[in-house]
């Protein structure tokens, strides 16, 4: 069956009124939980699993899918609007998005990224069906050696993520790859820094860290705002719910390199959609023509790292379904789902089952067609809800990310993370130092750790191993490329400051 | 799942305010009753693993029998020490039962300090699920074809042929460190905490020898040929692997699978454990349920009550010497 066909075929079980049914409640089910603060899709996908034991495979395996595209549509709706990610991989997204809302363009912007998500979801389905099986052997040339390189040069590469001075983005991050050695080592499962207190044994846990960094502090800031605290935001008039020319315009490039990047991003083990979308955030600062704007309300720095996460999300497909081997949280859930109804996943899926390869396949277009059409009539209605007053307004989002964090893993300590980390958030606020740097320190420490020992382990303590590997070594040649970019465009726009300085005088 | 779960339980909290009030739960009657509302089942893994569908499996079962809910809820971390710890440490009124695996509940105790169970006599064994052996698979072009040709290369050659395994000290890992004991070989195992798929991978990319991992993650690779199994560790046949070579017919026979249990905390009351026990016997040995284990690579080994808690004092034996035999090699 070549890819076409392939594709015919998917449809014609994608089609039918279950299935149809199953791509809606995921799709749905997945915006919801996209949106509401804390709560995740790894946590959506769970809460469903064991409804899909009673489903037909294919349609549990939809659905499933399903919430996890979904909510990377619905998680960046309060990130814009409100500062306040719905989940991690939106997290880069507020940092534009919510200037762009604070300049009135919430529309616009939600706007942009409803249909920059159906452009990298659907590009990346295509990505999926033409070459999935040559690009599942892409995850078997990656070992502990080239993540090491990816993960590490990330953090390097990433630390002036949010722009600002470098100091006010190294202690935050410092602070995030401290908070990331918290509970059991990877490797051993030794504990370390928990106090003897259980529930730091799992570690800090990314959802009530960002969603109090972020989320708590913004509403203590907004209460702190007396003058605006009594009144109603100014209502947002029909015709700014569009983008305009300009910014449609503007965000095409981004989409595209945002899809293509995520799609990388996807095929290969660890958070894949958190880290697509700040991997192109930061490549929106290397290379859209309008890299100055961005951190300060750039239309670039939420399309590229929207499309990233969908592209992402979907790619991730890819290994799940031609190797059989789960690389994220949800792909293992995905594989327990085919397990229990005497299914083996692995390479033969494709040929023992093309009923669930190719109509996962094909929902996911119709899923991806079905999102934007759910997304784009609700923009309007996300951005009325700017308008309900605060003193209504802030209690109910406190109440919201309390339930989503805690939801997340039954845990009262989570919520006390959440304050926490509101208070963290508010304090650094007022301090200017930057946010997102903590959060990739977060995410990329543990992982950093991980492979750096599973690599020692593997070369029996010879550290060469990490250079060895041509993957590892282009890695870091790129990381030292942009460094250096980046010094030599410093350098460059101080000494043009400094003559502009000198001929005024 | 959790979120419903909570629900139900917010819903169940409130109507058991409204039972006390109305003096409907003296604790007597409560235990004659039992079960009058929701049972919670916790499984100390994230769910995704080889113990989800087992528990699950269960679960329904139990629900038939017992005509009331029972919720499963996955409680994962510190090596499910975290889930097995809620269900030990729970009020004992048959409202809260759980998964507990060789693993942790009888080699854990011995390397993590402070746990709230050190020996079987800890805990109430109700029921034994089944065992799932470990097998040792390695890439398909790899030059050896059976695990004598393995054996052979890794004891002319120590520590150098690697094998991956889920995380140090897991089963899988210590499977191997009994093979290492027994033969006197030293292979060497690498540690990947990617949730079993990592090692399976290192495997496929060549960057490893070998795998050791348990049938359900690793059967579609076999089957494409990607991967080649060469051992299961068990006494006899594998069904689900025919071509792996039992390790009981080897002179290194002396091996464990990790065993999956149903355990609640002790001091529960007489009628309640024995209906529970009755109940559990049935569901393990019913047709339903071995089906169930045969297709999904488990083996079926009733034991229940003392049986289990025998078992698991054996393990605790065999696990020290193992511990002793890393120990002495370091």
């Amino acid at each position: 069956m070549n890819s076409l066909q392939g594709l015919l075929y998917g449809l014609q079980i994608a089609a039918t009124p279950t299935n149809l049914l199953a791509a809606f409640v995921g799709a749905f089910a997945g915006t919801a939980i996209g949106v509401l603060p804390g709560l995740g899709p790894v946590a959506g996908v769970a809460l469903i699993l064991p409804l899909t034991f009673s489903l037909d495979p294919t349609a549990g395996l939809i659905m499933m899918a399903g919430i996890f595209y979904g909510s990377m549509y619905g998680g960046s709706t309060t990130a814009i609007l409100l500062n306040i990610p719905g989940e991690s991989a939106s997290v880069v997204t507020a940092i534009d998005g919510y200037q762009l809302a604070k300049k009135g363009r919430a529309g616009a912007t939600l706007t942009i990224v409803a249909v920059g998500s159906f452009v990298g979801g659907t590009l990346a389905v295509v990505g999926v069906m033409m070459f999935s099986s040559s690009l599942a052997n892409l995850a078997i040339l990656f070992g502990p050696a080239e993540f090491f390189a990816l993960t590490a040069g990330g953090l390097i590469v990433m630390s002036r993520i949010s722009g600002g001075t470098l100091a006010s983005a190294l202690l935050p991050m410092t602070l995030g790859l401290m908070l990331g050695t918290i509970g059991q080592e990877a490797v051993t499962g030794e504990t370390r820094f928990t106090f003897g207190i259980p529930d730091l044994a799992e570690g800090v846990s990314l959802v009530p860290v960002v969603v109090g960094l972020y989320g708590f502090a913004e509403l203590m800031l907004l209460v702190e705002d007396r003058a605006h605290a009594a009144n109603r935001p100014e209502s947002v008039k029909m015709r700014d719910l569009l983008p305009t020319r300009t910014e449609w315009k503007r965000a095409v490039p981004s989409w595209l390199r945002g899809t293509f990047l995520g799609f990388l991003f996807g095929l290969v083990p660890g958070p894949a959609a958190t880290l697509a979308s700040f991997a192109a955030y930061r490549l929106e600062k290397a290379t859209s023509k309008y890299a100055d704007e961005i951190g300060t309300g750039a239309i670039e720095g939420v399309a590229g790292p929207e499309a990233a996460n969908n592209s992402a999300a979907t790619a991730s497909l890819v290994p799940l379904l031609a190797l059989g081997i789960p690389f994220t949280p949800i792909a293992a859930l995905m594989i327990s789902a085919m397990l229990v109804q005497g299914i083996q996943p692995g390479p033969l899926l494709i040929t023992q089952h093309p009923e669930i390869f190719w109509g996962l396949i094909a929902s996911a277009y119709i899923g991806n067609v079905m999102l934007l059409a759910l997304n784009i009539p609700m923009v309007g209605v996300w951005v009325s809800l700017l308008r309900i007053p605060h003193y209504l307004f802030i209690p109910l989002l406190l109440v919201l990310s309390v339930i989503g964090t805690y939801s997340v893993r039954n845990s009262i300590f989570d919520v006390w993370v959440l304050l926490a980390a509101g208070i963290v958030g508010y304090a650094f606020n007022k301090l200017k130092f930057q946010l997102a740097p903590l959060v990739v320190g977060l995410i990329l420490g543990p992982n950093i750790e991980k492979h750096f020992r599973e690599a020692l382990f593997l070369s029996d303590g010879d550290p060469w191993i990490y250079v060895q590997s041509p993957i590892a070594v282009t890695v870091w040649l790129l990381v030292a490329a942009i460094l250096i970019a980046g010094f030599i465009a410093r350098r460059r726009a101080a000494f043009a400051d400094a003559m502009a300085q000198e001929s005024s005088l | 799942m959790r979120f419903q779960s909570n629900l139900r339980r917010a819903a169940w909290a409130g109507f058991v305010l409204l039972a006390a009030v109305a003096g409907l739960s003296q604790s007597a009657r409560a235990a004659d009753e039992w079960p009058t509302r929701d049972i919670t089942f916790y499984v100390p893994y994230a769910p995704g693993g080889s113990t989800d569908p087992i528990s699950r499996k269960y679960a329904e079962l139990l629900e038939k029998q017992l005509k009331v809910k029972v919720i499963v809820e996955n409680k994962p971390g510190a090596s499910a020490t975290i889930g097995t710890g809620a269900v030990i440490r729970a009020t004992p009124d048959g409202y809260t039962i759980g998964l507990g695996s060789s693993s942790s509940l009888a080699y854990q105790p011995l390397e993590m300090k402070g746990l709230a169970w050190k020996s079987a006599n800890d805990y109430q064994s109700i029921a034994k699920l089944s065992d799932l052996p470990v097998i040792l698979a390695v890439p398909a072009d790899a030059r050896w074809k059976t695990l004598d040709d393995f054996i052979a290369e890794a004891k002319a050659n120590p520590r150098k042929l690697k094998v991956s395994v889920s995380g140090l000290r897991s089963i899988n890992d210590i499977v191997i460190q009994q093979l290492n004991k027994l033969a006197g070989l030293r292979i060497v195992t690498v540690p990947f905490t990617g949730g079993g798929g990592e090692a399976t991978l290192a495997a496929l990319g060549g960057r490893v020898d070998g795998s050791s991992g348990f049938a359900p993650g690793m059967k579609g690779q076999i089957d494409a040929g990607k991967l080649r199994v060469l051992a299961v560790f068990q006494q006899g046949k594998y069904d689900l692997l025919p071509d792996a070579k039992p390790i009981g017919e080897t002179p290194w026979k002396d091996t464990f699978p990790v065993g999956y249990y149903v355990i609640a905390p002790n001091g529960l009351p007489k009628a309640i454990l024995e209906k529970l026990t009755a109940v559990s016997k049935t569901i393990v040995e019913s047709d339903e349920f071995k089906s169930f284990l045969k297709a999904n690579g488990y083996t079926s080994d009733p034991k229940i009550g003392d049986d289990m808690k025998q078992e698991l004092a054996g393990y605790d034996a065999k696990f020290r010497d193992v511990i002793k035999f890393l120990d002495d090699d370091k």
